[in-house]
């Protein structure tokens, strides 16, 4: 009976601190996606340009959009600084392992989040620079930091191709990890683009996009990929404050049933020992 | 002059989104003002200065690297950063270019002079902006 007694007390104290966690998720989740929706207009924005140049312009090409035969690659990976976020850091890396496991070589990595960090330099991979606690208050001059190395590599020819691997927010209830190509660019063709007079040329504005379009895009990786966390992280900790009342219940059953076990041989011991002296 | 809409846009957030008289900013190879009915027209940004006319008053504020897109229906700016002249933190701006400063002393590389030149850029850009209330 002690036991149970112990085991109810040490549920409780879990589940308190798995309902403060939810509540702390919550509350992160709700800013984390507003931030998520106000860096989108950026981005889709500059999306767009490029689009639109690379459509007015058949005939022009940058190093930036010439596909080449590839050797190397890069990924950057988001994932989170923290655990106890359900599958959310596990899915990302391992999609990440699995989207390389057909290739000669590991590819090199960029990693964001410490869960991602750990992960690749456990696994001998090359990881060429690794970033921990940012994704909560990500800087766009961080984010340029970022893409400016990816930049430069893929511009020396040290790899080919550059990915990116994020979590993609579906919904509160639904997170869903995500790769990408971000180097070379991919345009799409557009229907209705117009004229456009370009200052100083097509090509001079386009490649001043494409760090910005980059750092941009990883910006809102990690944008997207930390409100995923919070939203894998509130899911995880309700089931966990839902398990812990369940079993609650159950342990008081238990405990109840032995309580009343015990009173009844009680009873039943002074009864016949009342009985015994007549 | 007539208003035309401006929309002006950085990773964080929509810094503006409204009507505006004019608007001049500082490209890669010089000022440009806006107009209403101007010409489509797409310009890379440097460091420098933009201005907006609401009511027959310029309103200033810092901008680094980005790109102005004038079509038909409306003008966007997209920029890195876009300080407004009353918000700008003239102490940390301050901060920023002593450590620039440093930096360039201290630059072993090509690369990182060339850095620690823009962040003295963007710090010298800042504190002058500031000036302009």
């Amino acid at each position: 009976m002690k036991a149970i007694k112990r085991r109810i007390r040490s549920v409780g104290s879990t589940r308190q601190i798995t309902k403060a966690m939810e509540l702390v998720a919550s509350s992160k989740l709700r800013k984390a996606k507003s931030r998520a929706e106000q860096a989108r207009p950026y981005f889709n924005e500059l999306y767009k340009t490029m689009c639109e140049i690379a459509s007015a312009n058949t005939d022009f090409s940058t190093i930036y959009t010439i596909k080449r035969e590839v050797k190397h690659k890069l990924f950057i990976v988001v994932a989170g600084d923290r655990g106890l976020a359900g599958g959310y850091n596990s899915n990302i890396l391992k999609m990440a392992a699995a989207a390389h496991k057909d290739d000669a070589e590991k590819p090199k990595i960029i990693a964001i989040g410490k869960k991602a960090g750990e992960y690749f330099a456990k696994r001998d991979y090359d990881v060429v620079a690794s970033y921990a606690n940012i994704a909560e208050d990500i800087k766009p001059n961080t984010a340029q930091d970022i893409a400016d190395i990816a930049i430069n590599m893929f511009a020396n020819g040290e790899v080919d191709e550059v990915y990116v691997f994020y979590t993609m927010f579906v919904s509160s209830m639904s997170q869903q990890p995500e790769s990408m190509r971000v180097l070379p660019m991919d345009t799409v063709q557009l229907e209705d683009y117009g004229t456009m007079e370009y200052d100083p040329s097509p090509e001079a504005v386009f490649n001043r996009i494409v760090p910005r379009f980059t750092a941009s895009l990883i910006q809102c990786a990690v944008v997207e990929s930390y409100a995923s966390e919070q939203g894998a992280r509130r899911t995880a900790m309700e089931n966990a404050t839902d398990n812990a009342d369940a079993m609650t219940e159950n342990l008081s059953l238990l405990y109840n049933r032995a309580r009343q076990a015990s009173i009844t041989t009680e009873i039943i011991d002074i009864v016949s020992g009342a009985s015994a002296q007549e | 002059m007539t208003p035309f809409r401006l929309q002006i846009i950085t990773p964080e957030k929509t810094v503006f989104d409204g009507e505006t008289e004019q608007v001049i900013v500082r490209t890669t190879v010089g000022d440009v003002g806006i107009l209403k009915g101007h010409e489509p027209y797409c310009a890379a940004l440097g460091i420098g200065q933009m201005r907006i006319m609401k009511d027959g008053e310029f309103r200033r504020a810092a901008t680094s690297g980005g790109i102005i897109k004038v079509s038909k229906e409306m003008t966007t700016i997209l920029v890195q950063t876009c300080e407004w002249s009353d918000e700008i933190d003239v102490e940390r701006a301050s901060a920023a270019k002593a450590a620039a400063e440093e930096r360039i002393k201290a630059a072993k590389s090509d690369k990182d002079l060339l850095l620690a030149d823009a962040k003295l850029k963007r710090a010298l850009n800042r504190i002058d902006t500031s000036n302009f209330k």
